[in-house]
């Protein structure tokens, strides 16, 4: 005889003996099934944790499951709901034997039935359980439970009707109903639900079944109880309107019944009966206008017409329903009244505009859920085109576009996007209004400009009227020296550029304000994605004021610098220049705006004569303008520096630099171009950090060290400019030699730097070579470059003698040029790669021999004369050069790809190691100090690319 | 069986509201005020009518106190003064009028208790409210001095005549059931209007009422409507102040306000608000409070300190009184520390610059209110707020006719030229909250009290053919009574409870049939057999006279019985 106990200590010590558990399980069942002693308390517990353990091998858990469906047999009825528990729990941990379960348990449940007792509940509620579909029950079963004499059973049975359990719904419907008769109020509760639920799903065929089910619910709408009386407007609702949608005739007359019948509840003192009413309300398919009319007005309204006999029974209970609502003191209602507005104010215009009123009223509401839940009524009657915003209602709204919860303001916009507004004038406060927003809440900026940009192509012709202020200030605050990088600009830019958008007509709009906005592009792009991507914009932007881009960079090859007079120019010549392109798009024939993609935009923009080309070029250009734009800019905001407010330029410049990161390149003319630009961005960057500390006169220790570590970067910067471009324009060189001049003579300035005599002779060399070059081109040296000459010039013995005031008067004259790029700038780079290195596998090397790395190198515009090394160094600082003789290639070009084993002598008695491999090249102009004794590179080396490591290890 | 309802004040006026209900012999007294108005013994209600001999202790099981308007009173004295002291020769006939009046309002439904108890000499028990109990020696004290020592009148109680009756009060919160005695259970429900008001249900035996004193169904920003369950009623007392008003919906008005105190104050313009009370400068500040913290704005609101002090101390400690709105925010922050209220000190009155400044009393009469009335309106952009209704001889009423000059006293001359709001807030129910409640509660008999007579009988008319319940608006002194609900004691046999527990009806469709565990007839037209429904239940009488409820069953057996019998 086998004893449980022993059982599972069996089971808790190890797999090994679980095997002979099992077997002194199954003969135990075997044998002696009818001298089973009851399962423990502690058994149950310990069963339960086997089932819990997701470990518990599965032989175990099917002998448990086989012991459990035994003792259910067996124990008595006390234990049931307890075995059934772990039975339910067991078939929803292990899907397996779900299918099982259910089957044992439901050969067991028929011998339950009579007479049906809290245990067939069990049964059937563990039954449920397993299962995952809805268990059927016979027509039988189920009357049997139903008119069971104990109360809980009942209850479940009508609980669970229609949901887990399915029953036919001709037996259900008469059962459910008189249930509602029921003495106990959470069965009449619990039948109203199932009836609610029978109604979802099932189709009935007589009217006279649907309307006793209305009837019974209307009936005990008046019922003591909250619980029922919310169960009751629930089925009034659904059963209500099943009714109304059986004839259409009469279906006017039936909508009205039962919408004034939940209107006549809407004064309940319950809330959460009140909320089922108005979500009963949000249902409505069709009332009639004065019904609706009815429910705004406390008052019982006298109308022009005679009214319907209907009416006049009704309109007492309907008066004011919804006006209750919206002032009621539980937030949830508030926010369900503001729900089922959504539907109603579909139903009738008049009744709409008389709703907005209520609306208006519920956005002074405290509670965030509700004036959210009203402006999203409001979106959605905007998209049904029954909002109308008067004008009075305006200054209201624009208030909300204010409000201190960001969902409340962004649903608020939503609706400002499909606005039509009437006026002028209220076009104007609402845009001072979402400019303001900008102000207060930056972190909304993507949404306002989205929304600006919805408002400008809604409203062209109140764009058009105020596009002159526009530019007026935009153009101001670009030159003048206020902000280069607000917010606001964007947002007027974003405004002014939508207008033209869809209607490519004339418009008064400049095109320099279109140059400006692409020097926004990436903050501003996200305002039009809904219609184009970035590039789309880019090229829209670009075909819109490329007319302007020609004679500017005209005039500044050829004189000095009168930014006033040059716009002025721009002006007049970029106005004609839409105009004929205007003319041409027109010819050509407009593009719906929704398909616009960047094929339909290129082609678009093509002057025709460029049509049959490839599209490359033109981009290329579109990319290199706009460099220039930013690159233009760049004088406008050096008297901010000088005025030291360097925090701000820094800003404009990062945020600039993020601009030209951001562009993608399909041809490497433009990319070039591009890597000049950042790198000419970085080195003002610099200058003007380290400006700001020199000017400022911070002698902080730490700063002083920042600043070394600046200066140094500068170094290399600057250096990096010198070499690693060729095809410089002669203003470019003369720009950048500028440049290189104003960072030696920012390191000089610094008094204390020890190799000022260093430093001065470079400075002496570049200079030189700065004077060479423009009497060359007879030129005249800027004033900078003048004072610079005269003070090397006064102290030829060397610099030592020169002091650090002279040198800041010089850098006061600085000033950068205005800057065009042009397609001319080739980017000397290479691009190194070591094929199969990584450190899991290794290249090979012997100690003491001569190890070849073999290399992939590309190199761009490097010519064959240049003298190029490999550079290769161990982690403790060795480095040996190989000399790359790229005359011994036999490709030649632009760009020349040449795989080469370079070796490397000096191989350590090490397992492996590291090397830095990296390809430089000789700069031309620094050969004052040579770095190398034996066999390196003369010059110093400037550096191509990044350094690549390679991972070797030694031959085993 | 029957209610009798005598009216001993507030029929067919409006103050002085006394009721006495006589349920199955209990008899209970709704409010104990007093009218302002007259200063005879008309001002109390007539208590001789309730027990000719004075034996107050058997005729009346308790007194039951709706509400009082506490805190308005608390400020009187105050105020009072202020008023002698700016136009002593002007206003000093007016103000005997016009103390009359507030008090009028606010003493109705509790001035005349402590006469009752003390003088008169009753020694039952006493139930108010928490917040009405903790407020009531307050004003009843404050009341007392200026009764006596300002109007010079013969004291009819002093103050340990006031502490005295205190003790007898026994405080009952909302939905709190209490058995006064063996038959007799009273509960509170909430009622809006001001705080700690209630409405009063009694249940005597089978019999159930309700008092509704003043309530309001229009939720305030600080008090909630009035709450109440659907209960089975043989009668409902109700005020009827505004009987025939309708009133639109308050948001109108408010964002009338908002719009205007917003505009003013953009223009760089000065508010004032003079309130009285707390209540309503509350409200008030808690509207504000609100559409500052939304609309971002920083111009700064001052709330002279005495206000705020009370303010904090009673509501703070009452918050399960207060509206919906204020419980919700409470766990996070108490909606009575207002974010954007600073403390007011005497510069802000020439600090240059927009604010808004509650200033007390209300209607302008004097005190700081006036002081700033005078300083600020002789500016155009300064903004006068008056909330509710000011009396005739304030400059609160004077301001309302928009005069470009007030004369204060011949010496004193104001030039005005601020701009004037008027908001009308009321704490009472309109008469569709009225008509909402009766329907809500469907009780069997309704009494209209506290009300003009007119308004009453047009508000009768209106409930007796909307909903067919029979109305009555008796006058004071007279008695109405109407019949109660008795429930018949029946024994019920053993076939017939098995019988009800299990559902009785028959699976055809929509053929179930009527259960009826109960029924509600009276003794004396019960015939020796009667056919309630006929498949379900009988009852019958037998000889002992005890009602037995038996199934249809059992019937034939019985009925063969009886036969046999005769």
């Amino acid at each position: 005889k086998g004893d449980y106990y022993q059982y599972l200590a069996k089971f808790k010590c190890g797999d090994e003996r679980k095997e002979a558990a099992d077997q002194s399980m199954k003969t135990y069942q075997n044998n002696t099934p009818e001298s089973i002693q009851p399962i423990s308390m502690q058994t149950f517990t310990s069963m339960m944790n086997e089932i819990l353990n997701p470990s518990t091998p599965k032989s175990t858990v099917s002998s448990i499951f086989k012991t459990l469906i035994h003792s259910l047999l067996h124990s008595p009825e006390s234990h049931h709901s307890q075995i059934l528990k772990l039975i339910a729990d067991l078939s929803s941990h292990h899907p397996s034997l779900a299918q099982l379960a259910l089957d044992s348990l439901q050969s067991m449940l028929p011998q339950l039935t009579d007479p049906p007792s809290q245990l067939t509940i069990e049964y059937l509620d563990a039954l449920v359980n397993i299962s995952e579909r809805p268990v059927e029950v016979d027509d039988s079963l189920f009357t049997s439970i139903c008119l069971a004499a104990s109360f809980p059973v009942r209850l479940w049975m009508v609980r669970n009707s229609g949901c887990r359990v399915m029953v036919r719904p001709e037996l259900l419907y008469p059962v459910l109903m008189g249930m509602t008769k029921e003495p106990y109020p959470c069965l009449r509760e619990e039948a109203l639900e199932a009836l609610v639920r029978l109604g979802e799903c099932a189709v009935f065929e007589e009217v006279s079944l649907v309307k006793g089910c209305y009837e019974r619910g209307v009936q005990l709408l008046s019922d003591n109880e909250d619980c029922v009386r919310i169960s009751a407007v629930r089925v009034v609702a659904l059963w209500g309107l099943m009714l109304a949608s059986f004839n259409v005739d009469t279906k006017t007359y039936w909508s009205n019944e039962v919408f004034a019948m939940l209107c006549s509840v809407v004064r309940d003192m319950n809330m959460k009966v009140r909320v089922e009413v108005f979500n009963g309300l949000g249902k409505m398919e069709i009332v009639s206008k004065e019904l609706l009319m009815q429910s705004l007005s406390k008052r019982v309204l006298v109308l022009d017409q005679s009214p319907t006999e209907q009416f006049v029974l009704l309109a007492s209970n309907v008066a004011g329903a919804l006006v209750h609502g919206v002032e009621d003191e539980f937030f949830e209602v508030r926010k369900s009244v503001c729900q089922s507005l959504r539907t109603l104010t579909v139903l009738s215009v008049e009744f709409a505009h008389a709703a907005l009123n209520l609306l208006m009223d519920v956005l002074n509401d405290y509670k965030v859920e509700v004036r959210f839940q009203a402006l999203e009524t409001m979106h959605h009657m905007a998209i049904n085109h029954c909002l109308e915003l008067q004008e009075n209602y305006m200054h209201k709204f624009l208030d909300v576009l204010e409000d201190n919860s960001s969902e409340v303001r962004f649903s608020a916009r939503k609706i400002v996007r499909l606005m039509k507004l009437r006026n002028h004038l209220l076009f104007k406060s609402t845009m001072d209004v979402l400019l303001k927003n900008l102000d207060s809440y930056p972190q909304d900026e993507a949404d306002i400009f989205s929304v600006l940009s919805h408002l400008g192509r809604n409203h062209k012709q109140f764009v058009d009227l105020i596009a002159n202020e526009i530019a007026d200030e935009v153009e101001a605050s670009f030159e003048g020296n206020r902000e280069f990088n607000s917010a606001r600009m964007a947002a007027l830019l974003v405004l002014s550029i939508s207008a033209p958008f869809l209607n490519a007509d004339v418009c008064p709009i400049p095109p320099v304000i279109f140059s400006f906005a692409a020097t926004f592009l990436s903050r501003i792009c996200c305002a039009f994605s809904d219609v184009m991507n970035r590039d789309t914009l880019l090229e829209y932007l670009i075909q819109k004021s490329s007319s302007m881009v020609q004679p500017e960079v005209n005039i500044s090859n050829g004189e000095g610098q009168n930014p006033l007079a040059k716009d002025d120019v721009q002006n007049v010549a970029g106005n004609e220049m839409i105009h004929s392109e205007i003319t041409i798009n027109n010819g050509e024939g407009q593009l719906p705006l929704s398909k616009y993609n960047v094929q339909n935009v290129a082609l678009e923009m093509k002057p025709p004569n460029d049509v049959g080309q490839h599209k490359r070029p033109v981009h290329d250009s579109v990319v290199l303008t706009y460099i220039n734009y930013i690159l233009v800019k760049l004088p406008n905001i050096w008297p901010k520096v000088q005025s030291c407010s360097a925090n701000e330029v820094l800003c404009s410049l990062r945020h600039w630099k993020e601009e030209l990161t951001s562009l993608t390149f399909d041809s490497s003319a433009p990319a070039d171009a591009s890597a000049f630009a950042l790198l000419y961005l970085k080195i003002i960057k610099l200058v003007v950090e380290v400006w700001d500390h020199l000017v400022r006169k911070t002698e902080v220790v730490s700063g002083t060290v920042e600043l070394e570590d600046k200066l140094e970067k500068l170094d290399g910067r600057a250096k990096e400019l010198m070499n690693r471009f060729i095809g410089f324009s002669a203003e470019e060189e003369i720009s950048v030699l500028e440049l290189i001049l104003l960072t030696y003579t920012l390191r000089l300035c610094r008094s204390e730097i020890c190799s000022r005599n260093f430093i001065f002779k470079r400075m002496t060399i570049i200079y030189l070579r700065t004077e060479s070059f423009l009497k060359l081109r007879s030129d005249v040296a800027s004033g900078f470059v003048a004072e610079l000459g005269s003070l090397i010039r006064e102290s030829s013995n060397g610099g030592a003698s020169c002091s650090s005031l002279a040198f800041d008067n010089c850098l006061k004259l600085f000033s950068p040029k205005r800057l065009m790029i042009r397609e001319g700038i080739r980017h000397r780079r290479a691009e190194l790669s070591i094929p199969n290195n990584c450190p899991d596998y290794p290249l090979p090397f012997a100690p003491g021999l001569t190890a070849s790395i073999p290399c992939d190198i590309t190199i761009h515009n490097i010519s064959s004369n240049c003298r190029a090394w490999v550079r290769m160094c161990i982690n403790d600082g060795f480095t040996q050069h190989v000399y790359l003789d790229l005359q011994s290639f036999e490709v030649s070009g632009e760009v020349r790809k040449i795989s080469y084993a370079v070796p490397y002598y000096r191989t350590p008695e090490l397992d492996s190691f590291n090397l830095k491999v990296c390809i430089g090249l000789e700069s031309l102009f620094e050969n004052v100090t040579p770095v190398q004794a034996h066999g390196g590179p003369k010059c110093e080396l400037v550096l191509l690319c990044e350094e690549k490591i390679v991972y070797l290890s030694r031959v085993l | 069986m029957a209610i009798e309802t005598l009216v001993l004040g507030a029929g067919q006026e409006v103050g002085k509201s006394c009721v006495v209900v006589n349920i199955n012999g209990k008899r209970i007294m709704f409010d104990c005020g007093m009218h302002m108005g007259v200063s005879d013994h008309r001002r109390y209600p007539n208590f001789s009518l309730i027990s000719p001999t004075g034996d107050f202790d058997t005729a009346l099981s308790c007194i039951i106190i709706t509400h009082l308007y506490c805190i308005n009173t608390l400020f009187l004295r105050f105020h009072y003064f202020l008023i002698i002291k700016i136009s002593h020769s002007l206003i000093l006939y007016s103000y005997i009028f016009f103390f009359g009046i507030i008090c009028d309002s606010h003493l109705d439904h509790l001035g005349a208790l402590v006469y009752f108890t003390e003088v008169c000499g009753f020694h039952g028990p006493i139930y108010m409210t928490y917040p009405t109990k903790a407020l009531a020696p307050l004003m009843l004290e404050d009341y007392r001095k200026v009764l006596v020592e300002r109007r010079g009148e013969e004291e009819q109680f002093n103050s340990d005549h006031i502490a005295e009756c205190m003790k007898k009060v026994i405080a009952v919160d909302l939905r709190q059931t209490i058995q006064v005695d063996k038959d007799l259970q009273i509960r509170a429900y909430y009622a809006g209007h001001v705080l700690g008001a209630a409405m009063f249900h009694a249940k005597v035996g089978d019999s159930e009422m309700v008092y509704t004193g003043d309530y309001n169904m229009t939720p305030d920003r600080h008090l909630g409507a009035a709450q109440i369950d659907r209960l089975r009623l043989d009668l409902l007392i109700t005020e009827s102040t505004y009987g025939t008003t309708i009133r639109d919906s308050k948001y109108a008005r408010e964002r009338e306000f908002l719009d205007a105190v917003h505009k003013c104050v953009s223009a760089g313009g000065k508010v004032l608000i003079p309130t009285f009370g707390l209540g309503r400068a509350q409200e008030l500040c808690i509207l504000m409070d609100d559409y500052w913290e939304r609309m971002n704005l920083k111009v700064p609101i001052y709330f002279s300190a005495g206000l705020t002090k009370q303010a904090n101390v009673y509501y703070k400690m009452l918050i399960n009184w207060t509206s919906q709105k204020i419980k919700d925010s409470y766990p996070t922050n108490n909606a009575f520390d207002f974010k954007n209220v600073c403390k007011y000190e005497r510069s802000v009155l020439d600090t240059p610059g927009p604010c808004v400044l509650f200033a007390s009393p209300g209607m302008i009469s004097g005190g700081l209110s006036l002081e700033v009335f005078k300083r600020w309106a002789p500016f155009e952009n300064t903004l006068v707020a008056l909330p509710g209704y000011c009396l005739p001889g304030t400059v609160g009423h004077v301001l309302m006719s928009k005069p470009p000059k007030i004369e204060l006293d011949p010496n004193t001359k104001i030039d005005v030229r601020c701009q004037v709001h008027q908001l009308a807030f009321s704490p009472h129910t309109d008469s569709k909250g009225i008509m909402d409640l009766i329907k809500f509660l469907s009780p069997k008999h309704v009494i209209l009290v506290h009300g003009e007579k007119p308004k009453m009988v047009s508000l009768k008319e209106k409930i007796h053919s909307e909903m067919g319940i029979p109305c009555y608006h008796p006058a004071n002194n007279e008695t109405v009574s109407v019949p109660s609900t008795v429930y018949v004691k029946a024994q019920a046999s053993d076939a017939f409870m098995e019988r009800c527990l299990k559902p009785n009806f028959k699976l055809h469709k929509c053929s179930s049939q009527e259960l009826s565990i109960k029924t509600l007839t009276d003794k004396n037209i019960v015939p020796e057999l009667q056919v309630i429904n006929e498949k379900a239940v009988f009852i019958v009488e037998d000889k002992s006279k005890k009602l037995k409820v038996v199934h249809n069953d059992e019937v034939l057996v019985m009925l063969g019985e009886k036969k046999t019998e005769d």
